[in-house]
């Protein structure tokens, strides 16, 4: 019976085309993905997108083993080098947002009203060699770990080996609740923030610094090279509408009605400045 | 630090996690186990249960106790979240219901051979007991080496209650989970077979000492 029914099954399913998609956990936990894939979806009958959730590294290493037909990621120094090496291709920057530094709220380091996220940064190490703070790095060679090294840089410091700096070595939303556990400093997107904060899994910790172009986090689609057929027409074609107007007014209206705000800003409007953004980020020595 | 270094600290401490999170759970899970060894309704049910919590999801535990260890747990006190001794304490739980379950076996078919027979040639159950316990000692031994193979190959409870802090609390599982994460999977492999090579090392070890002491 169960074999009839699985033959059934497998005999009367229509075909379609399946898309996968590897991507970052931080984007993916958001739900912006599905959301665009539904509206995509209801106009393509015949497709069907799979996003495989990793960590950036991963999700571009699949790409180049083949094993994905398309990346949405956020780590413009990453991105380059597999640019560069041909494996993935039609880079599309289609949204963006700010990280921000968290904490807990008695702020033991004072970093608010810090003039820059290199000064913020400074304070909490000062505060950490003096035994009064805790900062808890994600350590994954994720988008939002570049960034963090890339602002240690900028305020001239190596805080690797304190005894105050932890190395998480895990994901967005694990690092946040080690933070929140140790009343510790992180810096952190603020989609993957705002989503724990709203479930009550965040009891500590605020926004205390969140500033300008020096925090931006941009969000880029990528076509993988070796994909070929149905699977890399869907793909290119939904990477089009999302970087489409359709596509852009879902990501500008996205997470307003869960968190009061939107969780991302569509790139369309801005995309020049965000391209030369972009160049920076992948150029920045690491 | 090098890499090959950090690998070495990694690898030791795996080993010296698991490894005295095996030796605590062995203090109680073989006295319970010689316990359960004798036939009885509610040693019989006890012992389905145990059963039925060899396979537990490490994730599952993992979570249960970081909200008892959590600052806002009722065990919150302790500062045990994120440390090293978490891990030991996790996962001298979780082994706990397989070494039980795996020496009550061995020790069950002792007692039942031997154990009446020292009894009708006179001995007291102080006696009785010994024999028991010296002539399953190889099974018991093979027991305690599955659950220290399953503590040092879990990864829920390493992740969740050691948190995979770089020089506090990686092992070698958490060490392999960020690894594939980051998509260096040669390095992954290389402390897979580390891991295997540990748990391998460990058994055969085992093994020569009882033939070496053998009966």
């Amino acid at each position: 019976m169960i074999a009839l029914g699985l033959t059934a099954y497998w005999m009367f399913t229509p075909h379609v085309v399946r898309v996968r998609i590897s991507t970052t956990t931080s984007l993916y936990q958001t739900g912006l993905l599905d959301r665009l894939a539904e509206r995509f979806e209801e106009k393509h009958h015949h497709v069907t997108f799979e996003f495989i959730a990793v960590g950036t590294g991963r999700a571009l290493k699949l790409a180049e083993r083949g094993d994905v037909c398309a990346v949405f990621v956020h780590a413009p120094r990453l991105e380059e080098a597999y640019v560069e090496r041909g494996v993935i291709v039609s880079g599309r920057i289609f949204a963006y947002n700010y990280f921000v530094i968290v904490g807990p709220s008695s702020d033991p380091a004072g970093i608010r009203g810090s003039e820059s996220a290199a000064e913020a940064f400074r304070r909490i190490y000062r505060a950490g060699e003096e035994g009064r703070a805790l900062f808890v790095s994600r350590g994954d060679n994720s988008g939002t770990h570049v960034r963090e090294l890339s602002i240690w840089r900028l305020a001239g410091l190596d805080p690797q080996g304190r005894p105050w700096y932890k190395e998480a070595g895990q994901g967005m939303a694990e690092t946040l609740v080690m933070a929140d556990e140790m009343m510790a400093y992180t810096l952190s997107d603020i989609s993957t923030f705002l989503s724990l904060k709203e479930r009550g899994r965040l009891t500590n910790l605020e926004v205390l610094y969140s500033g300008g172009e020096e925090l931006i986090n941009i969000y880029s689609a990528y076509v993988v090279e070796s994909c070929g057929g149905a699977e890399r027409m869907y793909a290119e074609e939904f990477i089009e509408f999302v970087a489409g107007p359709e596509g852009q007014e879902i990501v500008a209206s996205y997470g307003e009605e869960e968190f009061g705000r939107p969780l991302f800003s569509p790139a369309a409007s801005r995309l020049q400045e965000l391209k030369a953004l972009w160049e920076k980020l992948a150029g920045a020595q690491g | 630090m090098s890499i090959a270094e950090e690998v070495l600290e990694i690898t030791l401490r795996s080993l010296a996690v698991s490894g005295t999170a095996t030796l605590l759970a062995s203090t109680w899970s073989v006295p319970l186990a010689y316990i359960l060894a004798k036939p009885g309704r509610l040693r019989g049910l006890i012992a389905s249960i145990l059963e039925a919590l060899v396979g537990i999801p490490t994730v599952l535990l993992g979570l249960a106790l970081y909200m008892l260890f959590s600052r806002s747990g009722v065990l919150g006190f302790l500062h045990l979240l994120y440390t090293a001794k978490a891990i030991v304490v996790g996962q001298a739980i979780l082994v706990t219901p397989l070494i039980t379950v795996t020496a009550c076996r061995v020790l069950k078919s002792a007692r039942e051979s031997f154990e009446e027979m020292a009894l009708a040639l006179g001995a007291d159950d102080l006696q009785a007991m010994a024999i028991a316990l010296r002539e399953s000692l190889p099974g018991v031994a093979s027991s305690v080496v599955m659950g220290f193979s399953r503590a040092v190959g879990e990864l829920g409870i390493a992740l969740m209650l050691g948190g995979n802090i770089r020089g506090a609390t990686r092992v070698l599982t958490t060490a392999i989970a960020l690894s594939v994460s980051m998509g260096e999977y040669d390095l992954a492999l290389y402390l897979g077979a580390i891991l295997v090579a540990i748990s391998v090392l460990v058994s055969v070890t085992v093994k020569f000492l009882e033939e070496v002491k053998g009966p």
